[in-house]
């Protein structure tokens, strides 16, 4: 598999009247073609602010401290706007989370879908621009597209603006979508729907898909690998079997166990104790020791490297260390298949 | 089972949007909750469950239909007015917004003491500031957080204020309305623990309104799906899970994602058609205590 | 709210302003009638001072003042439908006759000044939202919260100082030079001292509204799709933001006529510019009872008008608020 995207040590600060508050630190991944890593953590962790900094869409009040963004091998970090404007869209392309207000709200859906078609295709004949944009709006299942095209967006349903939201991110055939927290917005059965044509789209076109969610469940539909964000850190990564069955990081252990889909009725919930740190001036050690029940001194002190458990599979946390006590993991273990 | 504590009896509620158009956001709906028991009502967004909770609460006056709380028939005016004290305080509200349901510019300890202030109730615990740090506490926040403003607090913070806030008056109904939609995965077990908590320890009955069908799963003893303001089935939490019988329930249980990736990605799911849906159907009762509308299509 | 006959809507407004300027007449008529001064004054002049209180009585008759006032009223009223305004006490001309003289420049100066403030406003207003916490949009700002503070009369005189007295660059007052009436260069010379004043006056407040709005339409969630489909700012600031803060900014146009016309008025005042200004504070101070009817129904009349009109602008323009009439045809009649 090639790399498409390779993010190495990015950090990105904001700065605020409190001072510089680190959102993304020290993060580095990579995103092979066509495969869906999915971003989980809590609000705060930085899953958002990551991905919206490798697209520099942030506002004027975030920075990027260090580390490479690499797309297809060329090196965009130090890209400007005007450069910027001719990748957005052709290599990669957003889904945000409230599709009632991603789209403008007085321009037709059909108009903005082809907007986005023509930035990229300046050229394009008017009929057959016509006839991509009903192209695009079926691909993402929206029917009666011809009719549907000429109306505004507060004609749709949720489920249907995320739809068109879509169409708009697919319109110049990016080889990566971001989708940040694309059905947090909608209802279960809706959020079902778009999973299913994300996972589809997805495997018609070919296009790597990075997407954020906190939800485990959405995670579990349909990514292929999983990155576990805690304050501002990517904790664990692996492939989604690795993550789900067998996970390494107490933090990860913790998000699964609080879940109530595993919890039996009557027994009390898991909790995390504690709160999330502040992230100006964040702790010196791992920031989830003070949370976590398993840490170690050196976790107050120093913070862990990321070890290696399989080809793929990769946790920040001292407990990997063969120096560490060994502990058998509360849940994991392929233990609820 | 235990004494019936809330009897919801053909509630209707319309929103009239002009002279001739009106939405029916609840429409017959009939379910009783028990003492001690926690009721959830699922369903998507604009199928009326909130709806049902304003009216439980008297924020809207139905159009039709009758809400029996403790025998009193609430939506009648005469007896709503001689009962106005016990109706007031033995029954609370908790919003899915913590934000704007507290007053910014009030204190956590007067937010907390504030139905106690208004209802007159004398402090068991000397004064109102300790009564307000009894229940901080109880809610699991110690009393550092009283002088608080509730901008200070996070999300979490802010919805244990506000379920401390109504479990001031011991109230022995709670209507919690998405009270934790808003809030992060590991926080939204806080606050489902907590309500567990209420209703073993305290015996308060709970009308618990989500969309999120694993904590109802988790959480609710009795569980109610509506549709399009209709409720569509009734049963107990085991019972509605193993047996769902209404195909927009089936369709609404197999929409939900779970948390194992090898499971999730076998299952093919199915959307509910609406046009399949007969409104003009009657609940039959299936068997003890499962309740399902059945009409001509499904 | 939602039209279902156009008949019936614009029959409604029409009605609610007839019955608005109505209400402003009867409040005008009266409270014209109880103010201090003698109303004979502005008719005979300095010859009142000298009247018997016979001669008095007979004037007082022959102007229809000594009626009690909702006597008055009416038959002002009578004759008023049938559109006989009454003369104009100073001038002894049919009241109409005085005005349609005055109307033109007052037109001449507000229209312009108009145009020039909200082509500027619009200007300025983007410049600032493009160059957002730039030094230019800092500047701007300054500027402009510094010059809006400045009162007109008193800019006025200050201009009037600088331009005329000093510099002897442009006339002091009026709007032509005694017989150059229809010299256009003479005209415009005398225009730029007062439409200066009225522009500066008004000009920062709307480039401010329109900055504002802008930012907060640049803030908003589609713009960050818009700027990830690959759209550069261009064409985001003039096709997607600003196609939505026409509908805000056209009604805000309707709205802020009345207010540039009391701008205007007072400008008039100072630079002694004979429009309707002018006229309504002469009339007022000789309760020219007549003339002072028809400019303040007039006044309130365009007052009116446009708030309507900026009422129609916002239900109209703006899809957002035909949104009612979806949901009536749509769900409604699925679920209802």
């Amino acid at each position: 598999m090639s790399e498409l995207l390779e993010v190495k040590n990015l950090s990105v600060s904001f700065r605020t009247p409190e001072g510089e508050l680190q959102a993304v630190r020290d993060v580095s991944f990579c995103l092979h073609a066509g495969e869906v890593l999915a971003i989980v953590g809590e609000s705060g962790s930085g899953k958002s602010v990551l991905c919206k900094s490798i697209m520099k869409l942030l506002n004027k009040d975030a920075y990027v401290k260090g580390g490479t963004i690499k797309v297809n091998g060329a090196d965009i970090t130090g890209y400007t706007e005007r450069q910027m404007q001719r990748i957005r869209g052709k290599i990669f392309s957003m889904v945000f989370q409230d599709p009632m207000t991603s789209l403008n709200p007085t321009i037709p859906i059909g108009k903005q879908i082809a907007e986005a078609v023509r930035v990229h295709n300046p050229k394009m004949r008017a009929d057959d621009l016509q006839r991509r944009v009903i192209e695009l709006m079926e691909l993402v299942g929206i029917d009666q597209a011809e009719q549907r095209s000429k109306l505004c967006p507060y004609h749709f349903s949720g489920g249907m603006r995320q739809r068109s939201v879509m169409a708009i991110a697919l319109a110049s055939n990016p080889q990566i979508l971001f989708a940040d927290e694309p059905t947090t917005a909608l209802d279960v059965t809706i959020q079902a729907q778009i999973l299913d044509l994300l996972r589809e789209v997805q495997e018609k076109l070919g296009t790597a898909t990075i997407l954020v969610s906190h939800d485990l469940g959405v995670v579990a539909r349909v990514a292929d690998r999983v990155a576990v964000m805690y304050a501002g850190k990517i904790v664990e990564i692996g492939t989604a079997e690795e993550i789900f069955y067998d996970p390494r990081h107490p933090y990860t252990w913790g998000l699964m166990r609080s879940l109530p889909a595993y919890a039996q009725q009557g027994q009390q919930l898991y909790t995390i104790p504690g709160m999330p740190p502040v992230l100006i001036d964040p702790p010196a050690g791992d920031a989830f020791a003070c949370r976590n029940e398993y840490a170690l001194a050196i976790d107050y002190e120093q913070m862990p490297p990321m070890f290696q458990i399989s080809d793929t599979h990769f946790a920040a946390t001292w407990l990997m260390d063969g120096r560490a006590p060994k502990i058998i993991p509360p849940i994991g273990g392929m233990c609820h298949v | 089972m235990s004494e019936i504590l809330l009897d919801v009896k053909g509630l209707t509620h319309y929103f009239r949007l002009s002279k001739t158009a009106v939405i029916k956001a609840v429409d017959d709906v009939s379910f009783q909750i028990h003492k001690g028991e926690i009721f959830g009502l699922v369903g998507e967004s604009g199928s009326g469950k909130s709806t049902v909770a304003r009216c439980v609460m008297n924020v809207h006056k139905p159009a039709s239909g009758s809400i029996y709380y403790q025998g009193i028939d609430t939506c009648d005016p005469a007896q709503f007015r001689k009962n106005r004290k016990l109706l007031q305080t033995s029954r609370q509200f908790i919003f899915q917004d913590s934000t704007s349901s507290l007053n910014q510019r009030m204190r956590v300890a007067d937010i907390i003491a504030e139905p106690m202030a208004i209802h007159h109730v004398k402090p068991q615990r000397g004064s109102l500031r300790e009564e307000a740090a009894f229940q901080l506490h109880y809610v699991g926040l110690d009393s550092s957080y009283l002088d608080k403003y509730p901008s200070e607090l996070s999300g979490g913070m802010r919805q244990r204020v506000t379920i401390a806030r109504a479990l001031s008056m011991e109230p022995e109904l709670l209507v919690a309305d998405e009270p934790i939609a808003s809030l992060d995965v590991s926080i939204q077990a806080q606050i489902i623990n907590l309500f567990a908590h209420c209703n073993r320890e305290h015996g308060c009955s709970i009308l618990f309104i989500a969309h999120d069908l694993a904590v109802v799963k988790y959480l609710c003893h009795r569980v109610g799906v509506m549709f399009q303001g209709k409720l569509v089935e009734v049963a107990t939490t085991k019972e509605l899970f193993e047996n769902p019988l209404h195909p927009y329930t089936k369709s609404l249980l197999a929409a939900i994602p779970i948390p194992n990736p090898r499971l999730e990605r076998a299952r093919v799911w199915h959307p509910f058609d609406p046009g399949l849906f007969d409104r003009n159907g009657k609940m039959v009762e299936v068997s003890q205590g499962h309740f399902v509308l059945k009409g001509e299509t499904v | 709210m939602i039209r279902k006959n156009p008949y019936i809507y614009y029959g409604r407004k029409i009605l609610a302003f007839a019955l608005s300027v109505l209400i402003l007449s009867v409040v005008v008529f009266y409270i014209a009638r109880l103010a201090p001064g003698d109303p004979l004054v502005s008719y005979y002049g300095e010859r009142v001072e000298r009247m018997s209180t016979q001669q008095r009585q007979w004037a007082e008759e022959k102007l229809g003042l000594n009626a009690p006032i909702y006597v008055q009223y009416i038959r002002w009223l009578q004759n008023a439908v049938k559109g006989d305004f009454g003369i104009s006490f100073k001038y002894k001309m049919d009241v109409l006759e005085v005005i349609g003289e005055r109307l033109g420049n007052t037109l001449i100066l507000g229209g312009i000044a108009f145009v020039l403030i909200f082509a500027g406003a619009l200007g300025l207003g983007i410049l600032c939202a493009w160059k957002e916490d730039g030094w230019l949009d800092r500047c701007i700002c300054k500027i402009g919260t510094i010059t809006s503070c400045i009162p007109e009369f008193w800019l006025s005189l200050v201009l009037i100082l600088i331009f005329a007295v000093n510099l002897r660059l442009l006339p002091s007052g009026g709007a032509y030079a005694i017989g150059h009436k229809n010299d256009i260069g003479d005209r415009v010379v005398h225009l730029i001292l007062p439409m200066t004043v009225a522009v500066i006056n008004h000009l920062w407040y709307y480039a401010f509204m329109i900055r504002n709005k802008l930012l907060d339409e640049v803030r908003a969630d589609y713009v960050l799709l818009a700027k990830s489909k690959g759209l550069d700012k261009k064409r985001i600031i003039f096709h997607h933001c600003l196609r939505n803060i026409v509908p805000s900014y056209l009604s805000l146009m309707a709205i802020s006529v009345p207010h540039i016309l009391g701008g205007t008025y007072i400008i008039e005042t100072v630079f002694s510019y004979p429009g309707i200004g002018t006229l309504s504070y002469e009339s007022a101070r000789y309760q020219d009872y007549n003339l002072l009817m028809v400019l303040c129904i007039f006044t309130g009349a365009v007052v009116i008008l446009f708030h309507m009109i900026a009422q129609i602008i916002n239900e109209r323009i703006d899809p957002r608020m035909r949104e009612q009439e979806i949901v009536d045809t749509t769900e409604v009649t699925e679920i209802g």
